[in-house]
């Protein structure tokens, strides 16, 4: 059972906000969803010991340093920035 | 009523690899903000993370020196947590197959502190607030970190800081991570509880965050555990919170907000694969792991005849350890050599840090060529002494301060003839001597001692006397 | 002959030099794009400077490349280093990405002629292009029908001939349904098979990128040339040998096999054509086994829940600070962030992201991610199982034809069930190619499905190629576009 509670929670995890004249329709839908998603309930699993879908193990890198970006580009598309660094400004 | 503090560590230590955990940037510290950076650790879209080797390899070492299990299979997890200093909104970290499990680290009073796991993880960035603006410097994000997690074995204060103080020191010798506590290379959370002495089950804890000196630690759980007990007594509860340590005020303070909602909703990461440990690289990287301080310090005990105290200020730097197992080689007495090193060298490398990196003007072969001159009886201890502060003074070899006229004690004759001397003129050392007081000779030895500038050897100067007087 | 055999034709016999066609290509687009929207930014400086090259080293004599000079397009998740790419998502408007994504840079190396970025439902996530922030994009065959999605795009671009190849990718279904949808190929490869690096993620256990052509040998073509391995993905493996060898293999002896599940609750034209298309490998001399597959009834709330898991993960980074829409007005970082998220994302998105931080939380993670992570265990084994016994599966690829516009927002959960013949590869990790198999009464067009074991790629597309050229009927062009 989906409860509002459930979707303020959520919608703050998820860092969303949900207007409160819009929490009862996504409620109702999420509980759809949810029943839908509770279909699989009625499977009997047998654990195939299913790891991952590549089914690799031990990638890795060697310890090699490869030379970083400039700080220009690091901050290219950052909306706001100041003295080198990423910022959010205080607007209040 | 008398309450028993308890208490678990989180432990952080960022590993000394040359490149980040997951991509290529630099791990060095300093730089200008955002310069040891790429799209990988700032986390930009389409980025895709590739685990460093180097970094499973420290983890294995640093399991290894605390006794841990090496885990066969290891995973890598999400902890998805949404934080501006966090590039991707998720940490990669291990929670569901850690790398390494269990092992201890024991304490000088034989309590072993048992460890739950250690796993790999990436570090944060740096925020700097300033005038309610908030600065973010990716730097430090996903340079690599393992976290040692303890059970809640811990019992006092003492112990806390010993634990640290061990884990540090272990750390630093198998040269994974400098441990700088101070530079924040070394952080711990303490997970804290109280509950009446005797009793069994713990209390509700708390747990401080981000502690960065052991001075603090001290501080920190002592405040929490007055005001744990505080509120016991007075007939409140303890909620379980996570607190931050005011070092200004000496206090704790709650960290929660509104903001903060704790899930975090860790799964597997799909973008990285499985770690299958190779048994036969954990072998390899055992060979060579160094000694580890708690066995060279029992070593330099059992072995070596250095009294405990000594043993542990000898092995709580590598370098020193390193130092004084250099300068031992083929001496008579380590011991003379341990004396020299704490007596002396020791002034000259005051503080811990200058102890840590003991960068000293004479080497251990030096002080090893003077320890050989004094075993050999060719100078005397005063002699040595005082050459040793000549060469930590100019760095120059003993050999430039022992002249040919200072060595090699007495020939034969001259001995004999400043004995009969000795014995000539104290007639009354003499009768005493004779009349039973055996200290008597001491005196006579001295002449001898006194007249030879010290060059004389004691114990034969008191065998020829005693052949004189018959 | 395919569209990029054709192209590089007549590029080396000098018929069409290559910035003549490129600029063809960038008329039709300012022709058509308007009624389409398949583009959502059109790189034709870009375009030109590469057309230039190549046409350089044809003057100069120098051998080209199958790709080199070829006009395609990328979908708008896939990184290019100083171009727009958004996801179609008001989140991402004005991102410029500082670095190629590596599918990319090969093709960029090869001197492939990027004509721009084309429309994707937002962040990929959806079945008809229309959750796109830059609106949807039409169907070639009728523009009052939805390309499908979420490469829509590409595979309007592709049907409309305003690209001869297009990658798009596919977490559920996203190259092969809207390539079905508007009648042309779309190649779904094994997972590992192309790098995914720079590929702006939804479900890294799910998306893989793969061509949308115009036929089979251009497919394989396209994915002979992107699937190499990258030790930058983690997760690559890479594809050893090619395809197109082997397209023209005789298939005789060769177990099809129709799984009756994928058969159920699709309509009957589908249907029809799938049957249709039974009888003619029968004719090729294949051999067609019918068998059942009853893990494939999870499929769908299994494929949502860990795309909507791993997408809840993938989407946290979208926080107003490193790139992208940052909201105007705040209170602090938390208020900044939730703000800009909210205003940033579209109601699909949200949804998903909301579903999957439900699906990962205290309490819930066992009966969801982790239960449906064992059914995934169960699906692959059931596809294995069932590669013992046949060499390709043939399916449909969507239960239905193109909808009309603004059909499909109505219910998410009858919208999700359009992906229920997609999904199961994904969730298995196979190749899966989508070919056209005829149209229906209203001349919209039917596409069909050819499923492989594992990195059995070369044996789909022999399949496939071995379909087109026996029922070359139902690959039929469009009047849009350039003619070459």
């Amino acid at each position: 059972m989906v409860t509002r509670e459930d979707v303020e929670n959520i919608a703050l995890l998820s860092k969303l906000f949900v207007p409160e004249e819009e929490l009862d329709g996504l409620t109702k839908s999420m509980q759809e969803i949810i029943d839908f998603a509770d279909t699989i309930n009625n499977a009997q699993v047998t654990d195939e010991g299913f790891d991952s879908i590549s089914g690799l193990s031990n990638v890795f890198r060697e310890d090699e340093v490869i030379e970083s970006y400039s700080s220009e580009e690091i901050l290219s598309n950052a909306p706001e920035q100041a003295e080198n660094h990423f910022l959010v400004r205080n607007r209040e | 009523m008398k309450y028993e503090l308890v208490a678990g560590f989180e432990t952080h230590i960022e590993l000394a690899t040359k490149t980040k955990i997951f991509c290529g940037c630099t791990t060095e510290f300093g730089g200008e903000p955002n310069t040891h950076c790429c799209p990988v650790c700032i986390g930009l879209p389409g980025t895709l993370p590739k685990l460093n080797r180097e970094v499973v390899r420290y983890a294995i070492r640093a399991g290894l020196a605390v006794h841990g299990k090496i885990a066969d299979v290891a995973k890598m997890d999400r902890k998805n947590y949404c934080y501006p200093d966090l590039a991707k909104a998720y940490q990669i970290s291990q929670l569901y197959a850690p790398l390494i499990i269990g092992g201890y680290v024991e304490l000088s009073n034989g309590r072993k502190i048992r460890l739950h796991h250690i796993h790999i993880e990436e570090d944060a960035g740096k925020l700097i607030h300033q005038h309610g603006d908030t600065y973010v410097d990716y730097n430090r994000g996903g340079v690599p970190l393992i976290e040692i997690v303890s059970e809640p074995d811990i019992r006092s204060i003492d112990e806390a800081k010993e634990y640290v103080e061990k884990l540090q020191q272990v750390m630093r010798y198998i040269g994974i991570s400098d441990c700088k506590m101070q530079e924040g290379s070394m952080r711990c959370d303490v997970n804290i509880s109280v509950r009446p002495e005797g009793s069994e089950k713990f209390g509700t804890r708390t747990e401080i965050k981000n502690m960065n000196s052991i001075t603090n630690i001290a501080k920190a759980m002592e405040y929490e555990y007055e005001r744990q007990t505080d509120l016991i007594e007075s007939g409140g509860k303890v909620i379980q919170e996570t607190l931050r340590y005011d070092d200004a005020t000496g206090t704790t303070s709650s960290m929660r907000s509104k903001e903060d909602a704790h899930d975090y909703r860790y799964f597997r990461d799909p973008d990285l694969v499985t770690i299958n440990v190779d048994p036969q690289e954990v072998e390899e990287i055992k060979a060579n792991l160094p000694e580890l301080p708690a066995d060279k310090c029992r070593r330099y005990i059992d072995e070596l005849l250095i009294p405990e105290k000594d043993a542990q200020l000898l092995t709580k730097y590598r370098k020193i350890s390193e130092y004084f197992d250099e300068a031992c080689e083929g001496v008579k007495s380590a011991k003379t050599v341990s004396n020299f090193i704490i007596g002396q060298i020791f002034r000259r490398t005051e503080t811990e840090a200058d102890k840590e990196i003991f960068d000293v003007a004479v080497s251990p072969a030096q002080l090893n060529e003077l320890v050989k001159l004094l075993d050999s009886g060719k100078i005397r201890n005063n002699l040595a002494k005082s050459t040793l502060e000549k060469m930590l003074d100019s760095g120059k070899g003993a050999m430039e301060f022992i002249s040919e006229s200072d060595m090699g004690g007495l020939d034969e004759n001259a001995m004999t003839e400043l004995c009969k001397q000795a014995v000539e003129s104290n007639p009354k050392a003499v009768a005493d001597y004779k009349g039973g007081k055996e200290k008597a000779i001491k005196s006579l030895v001295g002449f001898v001692m006194k007249n030879s500038r010290g060059k004389a050897d004691a114990a034969a100067a008191e065998e020829k006397i005693k052949e004189i007087i018959g | 002959m395919g569209s990029i055999s054709k192209i590089h034709e007549l590029l080396t016999t000098k018929q069409i030099s290559c910035t003549e066609l490129t600029k063809s290509y960038l008329n039709e687009i300012e022709k058509s794009n308007g009624e389409l929207n398949a583009y959502v930014n059109v790189t034709g400086e870009q375009a030109l400077a590469t057309a230039e090259k190549v046409d350089k080293k044809i003057a100069g004599g120098e051998e080209i490349g199958m790709l080199e000079g070829v006009p395609m397009t990328l979908k708008d998740n896939i990184s290019t280093k100083g171009v727009e790419t958004t996801c179609c998502s008001k989140i991402l408007t004005g991102y410029k990405p500082i670095y190629n994504a590596s599918v990319w840079d090969t093709l960029n190396n090869q001197n492939a002629v990027m004509l721009g970025k084309t429309n994707m439902d937002e962040f990929a996530m959806g079945s008809s292009c229309e959750t796109s922030y830059f609106g949807g994009a039409a169907n070639p065959f009728n523009i009052n029908h939805v390309a499908g999605g979420s490469s829509g795009g590409g595979a309007s671009a592709v049907g409309a001939n305003l690209a001869a190849f297009a990658l798009g990718s596919d977490t559920g279904g996203s190259i092969r349904q809207p390539a079905s949808f508007c009648g042309i190929v779309g190649l779904k490869p094994t997972y590992g098979a192309v790098s995914r690096y720079g590929l702006i993620a939804y479900a890294s256990s799910l998306d893989q990128i793969g061509p949308i052509t115009k036929s089979v040998e251009d497919a394989s073509l396209v994915f002979d040339a992107i699937s190499k391995y990258d030790d930058k993905d983690s997760t690559s493996k890479g594809y050893s040998g090619n395809t197109y060898s082997t397209l023209n293999n005789d298939i005789k002896g060769m177990k099809i096999g129709i799984a009756r599940e994928y058969l159920e609750g699709i309509r009957d034209d589908v249907k029809e054509s799938i049957l249709k298309a039974a009888e003619i490998y029968k004719s090729l001399g294949a051999e067609i086994v019918y068998f059942d597959l009853p893990a494939l009834k999870f499929a769908l709330p299994v494929y949502y829940i860990i795309a909507c898991a791993e997408a809840s993960s993938n989407l946290g980074r979208y926080d107003g600070i490193r790139f992208g829409y940052k909201t105007e007005h705040y209170n602090g970082t938390h208020d900044m962030i939730c703000r800009t998220r909210s205003e940033g994302f579209g109601e699909e998105v949200k949804r998903r992201i909301l579903l999957g931080t439900y699906v990962l939380s205290a309490g819930y993670y066992d009966a969801y991610y982790k239960k449906a992570q064992n059914l995934r265990g169960t699906i692959v084994k059931a596809f294995n199982d069932a590669f013992e016994k046949v060499d390709v599966i043939l399916a449909p690829t969507v239960p239905m034809t193109a909808f009309e516009k603004g059909h499909a927002v109505t219910d998410p959960i009858e919208t999700y069930l359009t992906d229920i013949c997609t999904v199961p590869v994904n969730i298995a990790g196979l190749p899966g190619v989508s070919v056209p198999c005829g149209f229906n009464a209203k001349g919209m067009p039917i596409g069909m499905q050819l499923i492989g074991k594992s990195f059995g790629e070369a044996q789909i597309l022999n399949a496939a190629y071995k379909y087109q050229q026996a029922a070359n009927e139902n690959f039929k062009d469009t009047d849009w576009g350039v003619k070459l």
